[in-house]
């Protein structure tokens, strides 16, 4: 045979998939390295004499304390919560589901510190509406509840904390067979046997894991503590690292105490996944064709109810606050045509300098971050779904890796890391842009990897044994049909950006602050009405994105098909 | 029109061959089929000719130009060859002339006028005219297979690949398509692999067979020679229904299992050697009905279990003198009952030694 080798041509995209691997590795190596190297140095060299002095401290051994209390409370008010209005809405004939999911997605997308100031608004001890109401209702003395105290916050955290359980569940409870619930039920168990003997221990994983999903949730939280707990006098770990970054900072105590709340979050994600990951029974094969909803009879409108009381507390009650401090000319006045204005607007957008400047800060941020994150996890996710480089599962790990970084703590690394040659991004945007990529990576490259599974690699194949190479396909055939999945991709990454508060409490300066960092320094000031003009303002923004998330998708992104 | 040659070949995943060492021709304007149990390498061995994975080790020649080898790899667009995939891979968002026209758009100096002009011809040939502004999830499997017929064949590839195309099709429509494809190649004439599991699909289909066993060739010929002289025991048991009967050799030309004595196909046995003996179920005959001639095995036994299939009547008899159990097929006019005893005639032409 005469020979006539064709050699093959060198691949163009080696180079991006390179690229992208090192600004990975960049992103979570040094500001980890870095945070934890400083927790362990000192003057005199290596040390733990910061850990000594950070855990040796009753008050900050209190901060601890409280963080575990606030946690176990907030996962297991998320689960009284979340665990049956799942049910009710996954598996029976609730009336008004729509509506419900709706606000449930509602809540999913309010930031959690807006929140905790409209709680502030309605049940603070003295100008609280729910507790003048109370009080002119009954001629007490007394408010009705008093928000900054523990269980205020407790309360206000598993507001926005138990959508992540509601979710986990509805999305188990989809997969689990009516007919396992229907065996049950011709062996001759009644109804509420039947969700808890059989539906309650299949779902017995995901409970848990949105269990521990709403722990880390309010482990992680800055603003709902800032807001709730600084003025009622005690902190949490968040709270106590941020203090440490007033003047004068204590970067290395900071570092220190940041370490227990970084392993704390990796265990608990380990768990969850190790939970999760147990296939077999959770697992719930066979079909799952038609879903046949559970009859309540009568209890339907008790449930409704009960539904809606919770969902008032989230939502309605909130929003209305808001609304009214934002039209209001004083806020804890009744609502009348007097009592109506614009100004409100007028200063918060033209006449309190910091704010321009913060929403276009806040939106260039947002689209800059989207568009590189949504890039950034396009590629690495077909990377590892392809196979393309050697290594590719590390990349994959890298990508989530960062979930397990609370914001406050990336912050304080990001600090370290970047106060400092060669890279002195401190006082700039970037260092902003970087921890902002960084904490929303995990999300985006989650949406993008589900994009990808749902491209089949033998339509890549298809086109290139007729001819096509490598980045033609790609443009030819896989962009076109992951466009709506990476158009989510940013959608998810930019409601991410625009409502981020605790890496952005510690790594703003004056020319580079946030909405969300001037909210919180108007709450310093009192200045209701304008938070509540810029909270609209940023849910507004959010709501818009989410129309056209779902526009893309063509289904909600809780996961249900409309 | 060239053929294909692979020498050598092998792919491993992680320390498992899923393709070991395979070698196998493909003449011009051949067909042959690629029949395996599932994990037995046929897909991989596909895909390796494809250029979508690259092997270890071996060569892969098409015609006089090697795709293949330890220095160089031809990546797949560079190929000229066509595939049908298991899933069709129709693009979505492609309209179904769109489809078909995707591979012509790579043909340098091929006019757009004739580029339509081949496409509605090719969607003649595959009965789908008039269809060709539907998208691929408006036409039903049966029509989106044709489309991926028409897609592949539309490029006049050197080498058509085919990925177990019927599997996602039910039964009925199946059966036509082995039919249909078989009509194209002998109309087209382009050198094609064909993966399959199913022995039917592969015996209708295909000039030729290789069954694959753990990633190697364990025979190669046709439909015939495979089903009628299997070469190992695992192409024997593969192929067919058959009774496998682990024995010594006696004498060149007969094998002993305890009191069970079997004059076989061929004179070249080493005496004492161990042999599998293939006999096809069909092949043994009760002595009631049938006179055996002189030479032909004779072997009594007692029936054990009787099923009744329709067209045919399964025995299992359970041989005298031995642990040996034969299954017979034979017509349903004849009604034995378990328990009674009978004597059977098996020809050594139909007992295969299978070395081990």
């Amino acid at each position: 045979m005469r020979s006539t080798v064709v050699r093959s041509t060198f691949d163009r995209s080696v180079p991006v998939w390179i690229a992208t691997a090192v600004t990975l590795v960049l992103l979570m190596i040094l500001p980890l390295g870095w945070l934890g190297w400083v927790s362990v140095s000192s003057e005199q060299g290596a040390t733990l004499a910061n850990y000594v002095q950070v855990f040796g401290d009753p008050h900050l051994q209190k901060a601890l304390w409280n963080t575990i209390v606030l946690a176990f409370w907030v996962g297991t008010a998320s689960l009284a919560v979340g665990v049956p209005m799942a049910w009710l809405t996954g598996r029976t004939d609730l009336p008004g589901k729509r509506v419900i999911r709706a606000l449930i997605m509602a809540s999913f997308v309010t930031p959690p510190f807006l929140g905790a100031f409209a709680w502030v608004m309605l049940a603070g001890p003295n100008a609280g509406l729910l507790n003048k109401i109370y009080r002119g209702l009954t001629g007490s003395d007394d408010p009705l509840m008093n928000i900054f105290t523990m269980p205020g916050l407790i309360f206000v955290v598993a507001l926005y904390s138990f959508p992540y359980v509601y979710i986990m569940i509805v999305n188990t409870l989809e997969l689990i067979a009516s007919d396992l619930e229907e065996a049950g039920a011709i062996l001759g168990a009644s109804r509420l046997r039947v969700a808890l003997t059989i539906t309650l221990p299949l779902a017995f994983p995901a409970i848990l894991s949105g269990f521990i999903l709403a722990v880390l949730q309010a482990l992680a939280l800055f603003g709902s503590p800032a807001i709730l707990a600084l003025p009622a006098g005690f902190h949490t770990i968040t709270t106590q690292i941020w203090s440490f970054f007033q003047y004068p900072p204590k970067v290395e105590q900071a570092a220190a105490f940041s370490i227990p709340l970084l392993l704390a979050t990796a265990l608990l994600l380990q768990l969850q996944k190790r939970l999760l990951g147990r296939r077999g029974y959770a697992g719930v094969g066979g079909k799952t064709g038609a879903r046949r909803p559970i009859p309540l009879g009568r209890w339907r409108w008790v449930a409704l109810a009960g539904v809606f009381a919770v969902l008032a507390c989230t939502i309605v009650l909130p929003y209305a606050v808001l609304a009214k401090a934002a039209f209001a000319k004083a806020w804890a006045q009744p609502l009348s045509w007097d009592n109506l204005t614009l100004a409100n607007f007028t200063f918060t957008f033209f006449e309190y300098s910091a704010t321009r400047d913060a929403v276009i800060n806040t939106l260039e941020l947002g689209i800059m971050t989207a568009t590189v994150g949504a890039v950034m996890a396009a590629l690495l996710a077909y990377v590892t779904n392809r196979r393309l480089v050697p290594g590719h599962q590390a990349l994959g790990f890298l990508a989530v890796a960062p979930v397990v970084i609370p914001g406050v703590v990336l912050a304080v690394g990001l600090f370290i890391a970047y106060t400092r040659p060669p890279l002195v991004l401190y006082g700039t945007l970037a260092i902003l842009f970087v921890a902002y990529l960084t904490k929303e990576l995990p999300v985006g490259y989650a949406q993008a990897d589900t994009t990808f599974k749902g491209v089949h690699p033998e339509l890549e194949e298809a086109g290139r044994i007729l001819g096509a190479g490598r980045l033609r396909v790609l443009r030819e055939i896989t962009a076109p049909l992951a466009k709506s999945g990476i158009i989510a991709t940013w959608c998810f990454v930019f409601i991410g950006v625009i409502r981020e508060l605790s890496a952005s409490i510690i790594l703003f300066t004056p020319a580079t602050k946030v909405i969300s960092v001037v909210i919180f320094d108007l709450k310093e000031e009192g200045q209701f009405a304008a938070i509540s003009v810029l909270g609209l303002f940023m849910l507004a923004m959010t709501f818009g994105i989410v129309l056209l998330m779902q526009t893309a998708l063509g289904r909600d992104f809780l996961g249900a098909k409309d | 029109m060239p053929g294909v040659t692979l020498r050598g070949l092998s792919k491993r995943y992680g320390g498992v061959a899923a393709v070991d060492n395979l070698t196998l021709e493909v003449k011009p304007r051949e067909l042959v089929a690629l029949l395996g149990p599932s994990g037995c390498g046929k897909t991989t061995t596909l895909r390796l000719v494809a250029g979508f994975l690259t092997p270890e080790a071996g060569e892969i020649w098409v015609g006089d130009r090697c795709l293949s080898s330890a220095t160089a790899v031809v990546p797949p667009e560079r190929r000229r060859m066509a595939m049908i995939f298991q899933s069709y891979a129709l693009w979505p968002h492609l309209t179904v002339a769109q489809n078909v026209g995707y591979g012509l758009r790579f043909r340098r100096g091929m006019a757009r006028a004739d580029r339509d002009r081949r496409v509605s011809e090719m969607l003649r040939v595959v009965q789908l005219d008039g269809f060709e502004a539907r998208y691929p999830s408006q036409l039903s499997g049966g029509q989106q297979q044709r489309v991926a017929v028409a897609r592949a064949l539309v490029v006049e590839p050197e080498i058509l690949l085919l990925d177990e195309p019927l599997s996602n099709l039910d039964a009925n429509l199946r059966e036509e398509m082995r039919f249909e494809i078989r009509r194209l190649h002998e109309t087209f004439g382009i050198t094609t692999l064909y993966v399959t599991h199913d022995q039917a699909e592969a015996m209708v289909i295909s000039d030729r067979i290789a069954v694959l066993d753990r990633g190697r060739v364990a025979q190669v010929g046709s439909a015939e020679e495979i089903f009628q002289q299997p070469r190992t025991r695992f192409v024997a048991d593969f192929i067919g229904r058959t009774n496998l009967v682990d024995a010594v050799a006696a004498t060149p030309d007969a094998v002993t299992r305890g009191g069970l004595r079997l004059h076989v196909a061929t004179a070249d046995l080493r005496p004492g050697a161990r042999v599998s003996v293939s006999i096809r179920p069909h092949e043994i005959a009760f002595a009631n009905t049938a006179d055996g001639r002189a030479g032909d095995n004779v072997l009594s036994g007692r029936i054990r279990r009787v099923s009744y299939l329709g067209d045919a009547v399964d025995y299992q008899v359970e041989i005298e003198g031995s642990d040996v159990i034969l299954r017979v097929a034979a017509a349903p006019a004849l009604r034995l009952r378990p328990g009674e005893t009978v004597r059977l005639v098996i020809p050594p032409s139909a007992c295969v030694p299978l070395p081990e």
